[in-house]
């Protein structure tokens, strides 16, 4: 009797286990197909979508997607009842199994009358023995997997905590990728940034001086450009670069410097974060008012809305940021500046000082933040140089009320001086030691940058108040600064003394920062007059060339061309001849 | 040591380190749990997502312990704008502006699109079927007014002691609120 | 295309309307002419206060029911229904999901981050069992913890674990509970919670490792008594130190034992010990005293030893921190970049970092620090563990009957009905049988 009862509980126990392991087959089985049958994760689904995409009016197309839409749909309301389900059935199941198995080995289990043991004593210390033996194993396992743990799990955080605040500023020259910056003497014969690789708007590509503007109008190309911007064009060898944007759609453009063929356009879209509402922004500023940057590989843009693309030379995207909203009445239009391999973005913003502005370091290549620092400025439009002084390499930033020297390094502040009021458009420059600076309609200072904290009062060379612009930069030969205000009255003031040496109303509106070209100082007015001066002691114009349309953009110089950026041209002048690239 | 001990005086010399420890640990724990009572709360604490730091990465579909996740998208009506084309019904770009299941966001059709006024539609979740994957909270946040967003609904969490998914959240939004005001919900956009 | 044209269309209202809204909202509320009301948020409530007090209830009572049943009623079958209805109540009802397990997770994390105010429920699930198990030994593990009435209930035929592994994976629960501890302690996460086996079977659902791993404990548990009990679990490990001082404790036979040895086979989880035989050798005692003497001065040794191990290790076991996880990944991600997918949670989080690494820094420091005294006092925690372990394998018992060992009885009453005694002064079986050892 106990026999059949046995047997009959054991085959229930079989029952109830083989029950058990098909209601697993199912859910397993179940999720299996889910991995491809669900509706968001169906390759088959998702391919067709892209389908649709590509070509909407595919009308069986539709109709596929929409049957497997709701099969999937109905798989996947089916599964979930079934898991659940199953799920209870695998309780009763495994219920059935562990009751019927533990009657049965209950029944089966003969009594065994227990064995009075002998020897327990020995028996006892022998017991002992081994379970400290098998307890000291346990210790050496423990110890053994925290140090197999340790030894392939190691920290990448720098065992000094000190050395994590320079994470934190994310500098770390160590931890740059090894990417060769570009030579200074490849910067200087291109023209990588608003005006120039040093920001001076002088060209030391001697090249460009075999054209003369006196010998007519040496138009070597004219290109349309296709977008509105009021950047200036950048070049790095044969490459021009111009960006153009409106609210809808931003761009940047790549032509050949030699035969002003458009290579490539790129818009900048799809920017992580970027929405597509933006600030509202005046046409006189536009979109696309900030120039470009280039470092020989990779060409930077930034928009008005806080778009900011690095773009391959083939005209690939290498990569986009979003750093925007920027607060800015008149739209942002602080150009971007290269060196080596940073790109800084002086990103002033706001009518206050706590508004969040701030200078940014990126790493060309990568896009990588190296460091951030907070400005207490309000908007500004002037753009950052990199100057080389009292051994440090510094960037010299302008914004009312402040100039602010800060370390390339490390983003570490080296200097300040409270010496700008108004709206702070032009751009500082740095010639023969000294840095030029313009407080707008106000007065032109010259700096020493050598020193260190609070230098309103210890570094200022000299200042000028005659005739001071509002908009367009200084420029100098080192001897001599020229200004040119908005109104057209070119101003001549000695590098050394700051007195005036002479001063002439041209009588054309200008927006276009001057520039000096082996010994010639250019002017661009508004109404597209390109006039050539003597940039000398005495006032003496060299020659005029009127062109058709509205110029913002200053000029750009290398490879022995100059290229203006029109309203809707862009243009290159210059002899034929003359076009290979020299070295200073 | 040096002596064995009579057993009976072994045995009443267990008893009474026994006795001392007991009442050593009763006393470690009446201090511990008279400390801990005069900073605990009476109200327990439930788990909820902060939607100011959501992410909205996905993981609330999945790795929630429950096979249907606790999460889901909740809809604040009041910050919503009733766009025709909401961002976060419809797919990018869509075919047309129908609930056809080609043009839907959400993949498991669990937003329903009804018509109030010119121009204006009405967006609703069904719970049963939100799998809570933040498709459709990113479409909203990223381009419209961030009505959308996710919540943990505390009818199906099991307010489990460490959150499964809180543990994988890239925006860290998960923290415990008290129980009885247990939604982090939206009142203004963004 | 004219599709595509009127989606343009669409966009450009779309951008007109957000250009003319305030920079709150992109899409203003419509106001709306045909009367349509706005609907409410749902916000379907959490479990309601009343009804979790209502759960400490019923732990209490169930509890009381536990130490009754075990003393009082000396009754196998009622702990197994007391069992039965915890495992559904607690269990399958409950979801796992109150349960003193976990609790003293809470407890630390609620002493190092003043943020976080225990509930007093998970005070009274943390401390009423270790309560009980000081006047009356493992009353919670035999009636009312569910995953041990799990385990109970799949036992089919119990193997006996040789001692001396017994012994040694008897150490574990207390490393897990060191190791949670430190966990829940730094913010980290509830590890104990994590590594439940069997709450994923209450839920019904859960990811493949954890069924895995609870589905192995199962089957493990068919053959072997209460696998996770004895070999894992740290509040079992908790209760079993407390109720080495616990007041009463469980006895075969309120009788007298008549070292008849059937008590021993009864105990599916190796807990009855034997009296050790009287005969001694001096010689022996000697040597045994004196390797407790060397026993007990290794102890600091193993102590100081364990501290500097862990203290070496913190770096490595910070890492299980979420924040200084990431803070990891981002040094990494300055050195050797990796490319994660858009809108993956990994790019996503780094992004975080990316956005505030100061933060995110400064935070991982901070635990670092906690972590480094954490593993100290881990590693001298497990060196403590295993050199008690030692020293306690070397003292000699003095029990003079077959007992339970006060530790690891889990008070289940299984040898209560094995004892020929016992089962005479219940009126199961008639005097004469029980008088004579067999």
């Amino acid at each position: 009797m106990n026999n059949s009862l046995h047997r009959s509980l054991v085959l229930t126990a079989w029952i109830a286990g083989v029950f058990c392991l098909l209601v697993c087959a199912v859910i397993i089985r179940g999720h299996f197909t889910a991995a491809t049958n669900d509706p968001w994760k169906s390759p088959r689904l998702l391919a067709l979508k892209d389908q649709l995409a590509a070509e909407p009016k595919n009308k069986p197309l539709q109709t596929e997607i929409r049957r497997l839409d709701l099969e999937f749909r109905r798989n996947f309301r089916h599964r979930l009842a079934l898991d659940k389900t199953a799920g209870w059935l695998l309780v009763g199941g495994a219920l059935v199994l562990v009751l019927a198995a533990g009657k049965a080995a209950s029944v089966s289990t003969k009594f065994q009358p227990p064995q009075p043991k002998t020897g327990a004593a020995e028996l006892a210390a022998k017991l002992a023995s081994r379970a400290r033996w098998s307890l000291a194993g346990l210790g050496l396992v423990v110890a053994g997997a925290a140090l197999m743990c340790s030894y392939h799990l190691t920290s990448a955080l720098p065992a000094d905590e000190a050395d994590w605040q320079k994470l934190a500023s994310k500098s770390g020259p160590e931890q740059a990728p090894a990417q060769a910056a570009p030579a200074l003497s490849e910067s200087q014969a291109n023209w990588p940034r608003f005006r120039g690789w040093d920001g001076s708007g002088v060209s030391t590509n001697a090249g460009a001086s075999a054209w003369d503007s006196t010998n007519g109008a040496p138009i070597l190309w004219r290109s349309a450009i296709p977008a509105p911007g009021h950047n200036s064009p950048i070049v790095w060898g044969d490459r021009v670069f111009i960006s153009g944007g409106t609210a809808s759609r931003r761009e940047v453009f790549s032509y050949s410097a030699s035969s002003g063929a458009l290579l490539w356009r790129r818009a900048i879209e799809n920017v992580p974060g970027s929405p597509p509402k933006f600030p509202e922004i005046p046409d006189d500023t536009g979109y696309a008012a900030s120039t470009m940057a280039a470092d020989g590989q990779r060409a930077y843009a930034i928009f008005g809305n806080g778009d900011l693309a690095a773009v391959n030379f083939d005209g690939s995207v290498a990569w986009t940021k979003y750093l925007g909203p920027l607060k800015n009445s008149y739209g942002y239009a602080t150009s971007l500046a290269v060196w080596g391999n940073n790109l800084l973005v002086q990103l002033d913003q706001g009518d206050s000082p706590t508004a969040g502005s701030k200078l940014i370091s990126f790493q060309g290549a990568s896009g990588r933040v190296l460091w951030e620092r907070s400005r207490p400025v309000p908007a500004s439009w002037a753009t950052p140089i990199v100057i080389e002084a009292a051994g440090k390499t510094q960037i010299i930033t302008l914004a009312d009320p402040l100039v602010i020297s800060y370390a390339l390094q490390d983003g570490n502040e080296l200097w300040r001086a409270h010496l700008l009021e108004n709206e702070v458009v032009p751009s500082p420059i740095f010639v023969g030691g000294l840095l030029f600076v313009i407080s707008p309609s106000s007065r032109l200072l010259a700096l020493r940058p050598d020193g260190a904290g609070d230098v309103t009062t210890t570094r200022v060379a000299w200042t000028n108040d005659e005739n001071v612009p509002d908009i367009t930069s200084p420029v100098s030969n080192g001897d001599l600064v020229f200004t040119v205000s908005s109104g057209g009255v070119v101003t001549c003031v000695d590098a050394v003394s700051g007195k005036k040496i002479w001063e002439k109303d041209l009588g054309v509106s200008v927006e276009a920062s001057p520039a000096i070209l082996g010994g010639r100082l250019f002017i661009l007015g508004q109404d597209g007059a390109l006039m050539t001066f003597q940039a000398g002691r005495e006032f003496r114009q060299i020659g005029q060339i009127q062109f058709s349309e509205k110029f913002l953009a200053s000029p750009a110089f290398a490879n022995g061309l100059v290229f203006l950026r029109g309203a809707t041209n862009l243009y290159a002048l210059g002899l034929a001849g003359a076009n290979a690239p020299k070295q200073p | 040591m040096d002596a064995k001990p009579p057993e009976d005086s072994a045995v009443t010399r267990r008893q009474f380190l026994r006795n001392g420890a007991r009442l050593l640990a009763m006393t470690g724990l009446g201090v511990a749990a008279g400390g801990l009572a005069t900073r605990s709360t009476g109200a327990a604490t439930v788990w909820q997502i902060d939607p100011a730091k959501c992410l909205r990465c996905g993981n609330c579909a999945t790795k929630c312990v429950l096979e249907q996740s606790a999460v889901k998208c909740v809809h604040a009506y009041a910050v919503c704008g009733y766009c025709q084309l909401c961002t976060g019904f419809f797919a990018p770009e869509p075919n047309a502006l129908t609930t056809a299941a080609e043009n839907q966001l959400c993949p498991t059709g669990a937003i329903k699109r009804t018509y109030v006024e010119d121009p204006y539609y009405q967006y609703s979740i069904d719970e049963q079927l939100c799998i809570g994957c933040a498709k459709c909270v990113e479409g909203c946040n990223r381009f419209g007014n961030g009505s959308l967003f996710l919540q943990i609904r505390h009818d199906r969490c099991l307010n489990c002691n460490e959150c499964a998914i809180s543990r994988t959240c890239p925006g860290d939004a998960f923290r415990r609120v008290p129980v009885d005001h247990p939604y982090l919900l939206k009142t203004t956009s963004r | 295309m004219l599709r595509r044209l009127k989606f343009i269309g669409a966009l450009g209202v779309m951008l007109l309307m957000a250009l003319l809204v305030s920079a709150e909202q992109r899409f203003p509320p419509p106001d709306f002419e045909n009367g349509y009301s706005l609907p409410s948020t749902s916000t379907p409530a959490a479990r309601q206060l009343w009804l979790q007090y209502g759960d400490t209830a019923v732990f209490l009572a169930a509890l009381g029911t536990a130490v009754w049943l075990i003393y009082k009623k000396r009754s196998r079958r009622g702990v197994f229904w007391l069992s039965l209805f915890s495992l559904a109540y607690f269990g399958f009802y409950r979801k796992g999901c109150i349960c003193p397990i976990g609790s003293p997770q809470n407890i630390v994390y609620g002493l190092f981050n003043p943020g976080y105010a225990v509930p007093l429920t998970v005070l009274i699930f943390c401390f009423a069992p270790i309560v009980v198990a000081l006047f009356g030994g493992r009353a919670f593990c035999a009636g009312v913890c569910p995953q041990g009435a799990l385990q109970d209930l799949v036992l089919i035929k119990p193997i006996v674990v040789p001692p001396w592994l017994e012994h040694a994976l008897g150490v574990v629960p207390y490393i897990f509970l060191g190791a949670g501890l430190i966990c829940a302690g730094t913010g980290t996460g509830f590890l104990i919670c994590r590594y439940d086996p069997f709450v994923p079977f209450f839920r019904l659902s859960g990811g493949t490792f954890i069924l895995t791993f609870g589905a192995a404990f199962l089957l493990m548990g068919m053959f072997v008594g209460r696998p996770y009990c004895r070999f894992l679990c740290p509040y079992g490990g908790l209760l079993r130190v407390a109720s080495l001082a616990s007041k009463w404790r469980v006895r075969v036979t309120p009788d007298t034992c008549t070292q008849c040895r059937l008590c021993e086979q009864s105990c599916p989880f190796g807990a009855m010990r034997e009296p050790p035989s009287p005969e001694t050798n001096p010689k022996w005692l000697r040597a045994e005293r004196k390797r407790l003497g060397w026993l007990l001065a290794l102890l600091p040794v193993l102590i100081l030893a364990g501290a500097w191990g862990g203290s070496k290790f913190s770096p490595t076991a910070a890492q299980l921190n979420p924040t200084v996880a990431l803070a990891e990944r981002y040094a990494r991600q300055q050195i050797h970049p990796v490319e994660y997918g858009l809108m993956t949670p990994e790019a996503l989080s780094l992004q975080r970092a990316a956005d505030n690494p100061a933060a995110i820094l400064t935070q991982a420091a901070d635990l670092r620090r906690r972590f480094a005294l954490a593993c100290a006092l881990f590693g001298g925690w497990v060196g403590l563990v295993i050199g008690v372990k030692l020293a306690a394998l070397s003292v000699r018992p003095s029990r003079t009957d077959f007992e339970p060992d006060r530790g690891a009885c889990f008070a289940c009453a299984r040898c209560f009905t094995a004892c020929p005694n016992e089962r005479v002064r219940l009126g199961l079986a008639p005097a004469a049988q029980g008088a004579e050892p067999l």
